[in-house]
């Protein structure tokens, strides 16, 4: 039976509330009602990710995410997205490190088929996967590999710098689009194995936003839901455990037809869900978010070496996060002259911390970004499940916003004398060879802009 | 766990009864200074969007400075009668907001999104940058070094190499057009801080400009507040631009930019049609939709659903510049990358879906379906302040009335599917279309000439 609470509205959240419930086989259901909108966003976080591939798959969940879109019992071929596109939705997936998404916003008077077809496929997708499917979709997959990657001037960046900051046998040394190899490898055998693993209720959280009553909501996702059988047979995913610090700096430099020189790095950094983690966040804002940030002024502004620097953070639960530094150098200006002023950056922040002033700025970006996220019905959905599946509670998501304004600057000078240095980073440093100096014009009619429609691997 | 699954299965559902939306009516106004506002209130936006329009279009740009709108355009940020560029940088920051500028060829856009409790604040700073910008010598010199750097990355992007080689060959090499918007190694050196300044003081004032507001107003005295901020702005009366026509030679033909090694072909598909103020319009988008709007749409339905040749290609229109007369053009383009060893056969089946559409036509299950979706996402695509500001934006941008979504909207729902067809067929005639391949010549060059698809010539990146 399903059961519930509501929690208060908390500063920041902007007034939104959220209801918890559980169906009998486990399906953890999250609902927020705004009636703002006619529209209804179903967000669905299957507890998997790559980092529960195993050696020679690399690649699996998120292949398997496409085949996801290929039909279930009762849902022919793409039927899923002619149904949800044909009653005015739209619908994607994702894959990360930690976990996988499905979600479709629907005008609110269509809620209902969403969850009719997110239940088809949960409870029975093995009915219409085969062959056909599984080489279409590996296709599909390479392409994609090739077009966000393989054929794009340091496209290959994030998978090279996440293999250095995690060890060789690390869950988390591979990144969610996976080898050429392993693509080529995977079988049909594979994908229903891993669907019998982890596509199961139990493992699994489901939420529903936007101009919805609650009451037909419950009924409707009891009614299609559940039934499914729930089931135990999850392996715990590898350890992800590693010591604070690196201990040492990790390099590598890659010699490749890149049009300019540039300078990345990953600082291994807490993990999410901890107040360091939100500390490490406004850290990294002063120090490379945006354009008042500390580099950005050195390097970009004062120094004129770099056509672009800033840091990002990739929030990480099972794992220790990253701190991502980027930085394509001017003109001929060489590496090390870069990597110096953001030693000296680095430190001088570790040892004064941040200004007042400079608090204040980083806290007022993080929230505006908290405002966007949980600005659309969707955006609130995905992060219920977040706080839902990462941490066990959803309740966090909204307030998020407000455990980012509590962090004092002591912490944020502390996390950075403690992570951001030389001796906790991997460095990945980009030497263009020569491939002919090119011709000096450039259009920026993204014409090719890519369309919002296609899974994706984050 | 069987194959089978265990599990009750429902007959699908239908669809509950609609709840009204309409696409939001702006309130237009005039402020002392002549500065047309257009302001919506959004209950729940609680980050404003405010896009201001100038009438600096591209080709006011002076000869041989292509790209000094584009400079100007950053160095609204850079600094005030009030602000350094640091300070103003972090002054903006400091309020939580976003100030986003850039030069197209129907003007330059400055696009800012600020939390409702700092609206003031927000406002106040884009007043600043549009009344009072500094242009020092120094930081104009660094945007210009900066640009510079921008342009190598730009050429080795495989999707923005192949839409400028595009406009080389669409357009004349006497128009604009036919140039990257913000220009050349050759023209940008030449740009400095006097440049930027001339050209702001004869094109840039508040009687031909827009600002519009989008967000939660709630407890806002807006006009007090414009009156503080953008009413300030001061400025010389003017005639709006006189908007060139746009011509483009779509003759058939193959463009190859040789990318040697490339794992794979980006290609773009193009030729220019008519814009918004064609009666064709709502044909138009429909059938370009059922031709390649999303993966269920006929070129991915074989290029990747049933080949795999990649991960999408798509089909679009998109408005270049509209005139009062309804003179102006939007491109027409079919765009997505296929693998570098299946670029002949992708590329064969593109143009066979285009040819059977051309034969048979369209379906009504298909119109009905686009149709649906067309019309049926727009509450989810304005779900948020900065979507509904630019579209009311690009209404004012492209001379058209600001119920012209609205309209659209009923239009689309009122085409069939002859009509649908048609335009679709016209837009993309297949011995009209210019096709820019950017990839490996040596591999993909006889596959292509065999296809009889138009001359085939090969652009070296020097």
């Amino acid at each position: 039976m399903p059961m519930g609470h509501t929690a208060t509205a908390e500063a920041g959240s902007g007034g939104l509330t959220a209801t918890e419930h559980r169906l009998s086989n486990g399906l953890r259901v999250v609902l927020s009602e705004d009636h703002l909108t006619p529209v209804a966003a179903v967000c669905l976080w299957y507890d998997v990710g790559s980092r529960h591939e195993v050696k020679g798959r690399t690649g699996l969940a998120h292949l398997f995410e496409h085949l996801m879109f290929q039909g279930s019992a009762q849902v022919q071929g793409n039927g899923h997205f002619e149904l949800v596109q044909g009653a005015g939705g739209s619908l994607n997936g994702t894959t990360s490190f930690e976990r996988t998404n499905y979600f479709e916003t629907m005008p609110a008077h269509q809620l209902e088929l969403a969850l009719w077809l997110e239940a088809d496929r949960m409870g029975s997708l093995l009915a219409a996967l085969d062959d056909e499917s599984m080489e279409n979709q590996r296709d599909v997959v390479k392409n994609e590999r090739r077009q966000r990657y393989d054929n794009v001037p340091y496209g290959t960046a994030f998978e090279r710098l996440t293999a250095l900051a995690y060890p060789e046998g690390h869950p988390y040394h591979h990144t969610p689009i996976g080898s050429m190899a392993d693509l080529d490898a995977a079988t049909l055998e594979d994908a229903r194995a891993f669907f019998r693993t982890y596509y199961a209720p139990n493992n699994a959280v489901l939420s529903v936003v936007g101009d919805i009553d609650p009451v037909q909501t419950l009924a409707w996702i009891e009614k299609y839901f559940g039934s499914i059988a729930s089931h135990d047979g999850k392996p715990a995913p590898r350890d992800g455990a590693l010591p604070d610090v690196i201990g040492g700096q990790l390099r590598e430099v890659v010699e490749e037809e890149v049009p300019a020189r540039a300078l990345m790095a990953a600082y291994r950094l807490p993990q999410d869900g901890t107040c360091a983690c939100d500390a490490a966040d406004l850290a990294l804002t002063v120090l490379g978010g945006g354009e008042s940030s500390r580099l950005y002024n050195r390097l970009v502004r004062r120094d004129r070496t770099a056509v672009a620097a800033g840091f990002g953070l990739l929030r990480l639960a099972g794992a220790p996060s990253l701190g991502w530094l980027d930085v394509k150098t001017s003109g001929d200006v060489e590496v090390p002259v870069v990597e110096a002023a953001i030693d000296e950056e680095l430190a001088r922040f570790a040892e004064e911390g941040p200004t007042a002033e400079e608090m204040e700025r980083a806290q007022a970006q993080l929230e505006r970004e908290w405002l966007d996220r949980l600005g659309t019905v969707a955006g609130r959905a995905d992060e219920l499940c977040r706080y839902a599946v990462l941490f066990g509670d959803p309740q966090l998501a909204l307030t998020a916003v407000q455990r980012v304004l509590e962090v004092t600057p002591e912490e944020v000078r502390a996390i950075a004398e403690a992570r951001l240095r030389p001796d906790n980073r991997a460095v990945l440093v980009y030497e263009p060879v020569a491939g002919g100096a090119q011709d000096a014009d450039a259009q920026d009619a993204d014409a090719a802009a890519t369309d919002d429609t296609e899974e994706a691997a984050k | 766990m069987t194959e089978l699954a265990t599990m009750e299965f429902h007959p699908r559902p239908q669809a509950g009864e609609a709840r009204p939306w309409a696409f939001p009516a702006p309130e237009r106004g005039t402020l002392d200074n002549g500065l047309t506002v257009l302001r919506c209130h959004r209950p729940g936006q609680q980050v404003v969007a405010v896009e201001v329009l100038l009438d600096a279009p591209l080709d006011a740009e002076p000869a041989g400075l292509d790209g000094v709108a584009t400079i100007m355009a950053r160095a609204f940020s850079e600094g005030t009668d009030q602000h350094s560029a640091e300070d103003f940088a972090a002054e903006l920051e400091r309020a939580g907001a976003t100030l986003d500028a850039h030069a197209d060829h129907p003007g330059v856009r400055l696009s800012l999104e600020v939390p409702a409790s700092r609206l003031a604040k927000g406002l106040g700073l884009l007043a600043d940058a549009l009344r009072a910008p500094a242009f020092a010598e120094s930081e104009v010199e660094r945007l210009v070094r900066n640009r510079l750097d921008e342009i190598p990355h730009e050429m080795a992007n495989p999707s923005r190499r192949a839409a400028k080689e595009l406009s080389r060959q669409l357009f004349p090499a006497s128009s604009r057009m036919s140039r990257p918007r913000q220009g050349t190694e050759e023209t940008v050196e030449g740009i400095d801080a006097g440049a930027v300044r001339a050209f702001y003081d004869r094109h840039v004032r508040p009687a031909t400009s827009t600002a519009v507001v989008v967000g939660d107003l709630t407890g806002i005295d807006l006009d007090a507040l414009l009156g503080e901020t953008l009413g300030a702005w001061k400025g010389s009366p003017a005639e709006p631009h006189a908007v060139p026509p746009v011509t483009a030679d779509d003759t058939g033909r193959v463009v190859i930019v040789d990318r040697p090694g490339a794992v794979q072909t980006q290609l773009l598909i193009g030729r220019i049609g008519p814009d918004r103020h064609d009666r064709v319009w709502a044909a138009q988008v429909l059938g370009t939709y059922c031709l390649g709007g999303t993966l269920t749409s006929r070129l991915d339905r074989v290029l990747r659903e049933e080949k795999g040749y990649t991960y999408g290609v798509r089909s679009f229109g998109q408005v270049l510049r509209s005139a009062p007369d309804g003179s102006g053009a939007a491109m027409l383009a079919i765009s997505g990358s296929v693998d570098t060893p299946n670029t002949g056969p992708a590329l064969e089946d593109l143009f066979t879906v285009l040819r059977t559409l051309a034969g048979g036509g369209l379906t009504d299950a298909e119109r009905d379906v686009a149709v649906q979706n067309l019309v049926g996402v727009a509450p989810l695509k304005y779900e948020t302040a900065a979507a509904v500001a630019g579209t009311l934006a690009d209404q004012v941008e492209q001379h058209l009335p600001d119920d012209y979504q609205a309209g659209l909207y009923r239009q689309l729902a009122g085409t069939g599917t002859v009509e649908a067809t048609a335009a679709v067929v016209n837009a993309f005639p297949v011995d009209r279309l210019v096709t820019v391949l950017v990839g490996d010549a040596a591999q993909i060059k006889a596959p292509v000439e065999a296809l009889g698809i138009g001359q085939v010539t090969v652009v070296t990146a020097e």
